[in-house]
């Protein structure tokens, strides 16, 4: 770092030229993926990009904390109910991702700073990686948090935690499944519609129109067809895969005279169902911004 | 070493336009001005320079190494700021320019300190923790040359940094270039289609016409090759032309007014004696600069009369 100095300039080291290491692509790409998760979050950014990140993240704790309350007020712990927390909360998940996808992908492209990027040691592929992981990772903190919110309720609630801890304990492999294939299921959807957006405001309405025509259609399929398509049209309502596949996970029944009833479909058709959509989103992204490479 | 160096380097898009033909040139260190017209090929040399485009055919290295090939490796050591908008409005400068170095690689107390050194060193002080949504547009391409020198580049590419900025916000900015140049010791390659406006700060020059090269070298003999003596006369004397013409002068004449081709001082004293042999007035006298369309197109021209 020995600088030449001149007497004259004793506070005033020059330029300093940058001699220590340089990290590997894949810090990159955890770089990314932590600046775009707080992104996602809204921190570190202005004070409208909060909003709504707090609304869903006060939406699906307030659920989880009411119901746990309900229970102790009632004594009743059957109320703490995982896949009922998940239905409650279903749509305030998708606004989330609908509003978040967008952000984390659409804007850096409509701004511009892509080039930022993509003139730096990475690829259009690591930029899709951790894009995408950032999503479903902010994903998870509000479908995972208020699900082990509840599973830590219904352990303390109990007179005797213990006991209900080892019968729960069985629980918690298909929560954090559960809610990890939710979450990729989300963030597949909206930055599969974002990929192909030009603009935040479109993506956020098309994911939006995405989860509030889907099911419309799914209803219509369902007064209209016969057969099987009349059972496999509950499909093409995304809530209702979650749904499906959440009673599933969780071996519980499903109510009677609901969709998912109605439509007596094997209980991993909605696994596959979500499969199948993760793997067309990643794609459509993969496709997208691989190309953005050249 | 050789900074760039560029053998027969074409670039040919789907559409079937040529942005670069066949372009071979050596780049050395230093500040290097980029001049010509828009949609000459600028930004697609750049392009390609950073791995962003691949080339038809030919090819490109930057600090000896192959461009298509070790593309991951060149961004490591290049700094680019882009021509268009590129700044995410919705973060403060400083969180921003520090990201993109750890993107760069620099671990995050390295970025940290670089990112606020270099945000001073293009003015930014305390406005640096504001939300870049609230800055004016000089102050935005101050962050863009930030963002570019945040990892300490051995090249820093600059495409039209003076776009958009009003008179004094670009003198500004290209006094922040040649401070960066000079000062850090940084190669520079600074593209401009302004020639008037980048000659001053670079110590060499080229010029690409159609994605050709029309000029590499020192950026005096190609200046004054643009500098032309305007010559206006009270009357039209059609003899003025030819006796210039006769002591060896390039002259366009267009009724009294001739533009001069200027060669060096000696040209000023052919004009005066022509004017007091064939006594005749000369209402106006003055240097002009052609502009870079005008003097591709003029030699285009040529070229077209020869071929």
């Amino acid at each position: 770092m020995a600088e030449p100095r001149t007497a004259g300039a004793i506070y005033d080291l020059g330029y300093q030229p940058y001699r220590g290491a340089r990290l590997s692509r894949a810090s990159a790409i955890r770089n990314l993926f932590v600046f775009s998760f707080r992104t996602a979050f809204g921190l570190g950014r202005g004070s409208r990009s909060k909003v709504l990140p707090m609304i869903v993240v006060s939406v699906v704790t307030m659920v989880a904390l009411g119901m746990i309350f309900m229970a102790a007020a009632t004594a009743r712990p059957s109320i703490i109910n995982y896949a009922a927390h998940l239905s409650f909360t279903a749509f305030f998940l998708a606004l989330f991702a609908a509003a978040q996808a967008p952000e984390l992908i659409v804007t850096d492209r409509q701004h511009g700073a892509l080039s930022l990027y993509l003139s730096r040691p990475m690829s259009g592929t690591d930029y899709a990686i951790a894009k995408w992981c950032a999503l479903v990772a902010a994903m998870l903190v509000v479908t995972l948090g208020p699900q082990l919110v509840l599973f830590g309720g219904k352990v303390l609630l109990s007179p005797t935690p213990s006991v209900v801890l080892e019968a729960e304990y069985r629980k918690l492999g298909p929560i954090v499944g559960g809610m990890f294939a939710t979450s990729c299921f989300m963030a597949s959807i909206g930055l599969g519609i974002g990929a192909m957006s030009s603009r935040r405001g479109y993506a956020t309405a098309s994911v939006i129109a995405f989860f509030l025509l889907l099911p419309a259609a799914s209803q219509i399929i369902t007064t209209a067809a016969t057969g099987d398509v009349k059972r496999y049209a509950v499909l093409a309502n995304p809530l209702l895969i979650v749904n499906g596949f959440a009673l599933w996970l969780f071996d519980i029944e499903a109510r009677r005279r609901s969709p998912i009833a109605r439509a007596g479909l094997p209980g991993e058709v909605y696994l596959y169902a979500i499969l199948v959509v993760c793997v067309i989103g990643m794609t459509i992204v993969w496709l997208r911004y691989r190309k953005s490479e050249a | 070493m050789t900074l760039i160096s560029a053998h027969e380097l074409t670039k040919r898009y789907p559409g079937g336009v040529v942005a670069l033909d066949s372009l071979t040139v050596d780049l050395e260190p230093g500040i290097i001005g980029f001049v010509g017209a828009n949609g000459a090929g600028k930004s697609t040399f750049i392009r390609i320079l950073l791995g962003l485009l691949p080339p038809t055919s030919g090819s490109v290295t930057v600090l000896g190494m192959d461009v298509t090939r070790q593309r991951m490796a060149v961004r490591r050591l290049v700094g680019y700021m882009p021509e268009h908008d590129c700044l995410p409005l919705d973060v403060s400068a400083t969180d921003l320019v520090t990201h993109l170095g750890q993107i760069s690689g620099l671990p995050l107390t390295a970025a940290r300190e670089r990112a606020a050194e270099m945000l001073r060193h293009v003015g930014l002080y305390e406005e640096r923790y504001r939300l870049i949504g609230t800055y004016s547009t000089g102050m935005k391409q101050r962050v863009k040359l930030a963002q570019a020198l945040v990892h300490d580049p051995k090249l820093l590419l600059l495409d039209e940094p003076t776009n958009g900025l009003d008179p004094v916000g670009r003198e500004d900015m290209l006094a922040l270039v040649e401070r960066t140049g000079r000062e850090f010791g940084i190669a520079v390659m600074v593209t401009s289609h302004l020639l008037g406006e980048i000659e001053r700060v670079c110590d060499f020059l080229i010029a690409i016409d159609a994605g050709r090269l029309h000029y590499a070298g020192p950026v005096a003999p190609y200046t004054e090759q643009t500098e032309r003596l305007l010559v206006e006369l009270d009357d039209d004397v059609p003899e003025f032309a030819e006796r210039l013409r006769a002591e060896g002068l390039d002259v366009h004449a267009r009724g009294p007014e001739l533009s001069v081709g200027l060669r060096d001082d000696t040209t000023y004293d052919i004009v005066r004696d022509v004017a007091a042999e064939l006594a005749a007035p000369i209402a106006r006298l003055e240097v002009s600069r052609r502009r870079l369309e005008e003097l591709f197109r003029e030699t285009s021209l040529i070229a077209a009369d020869r071929g």
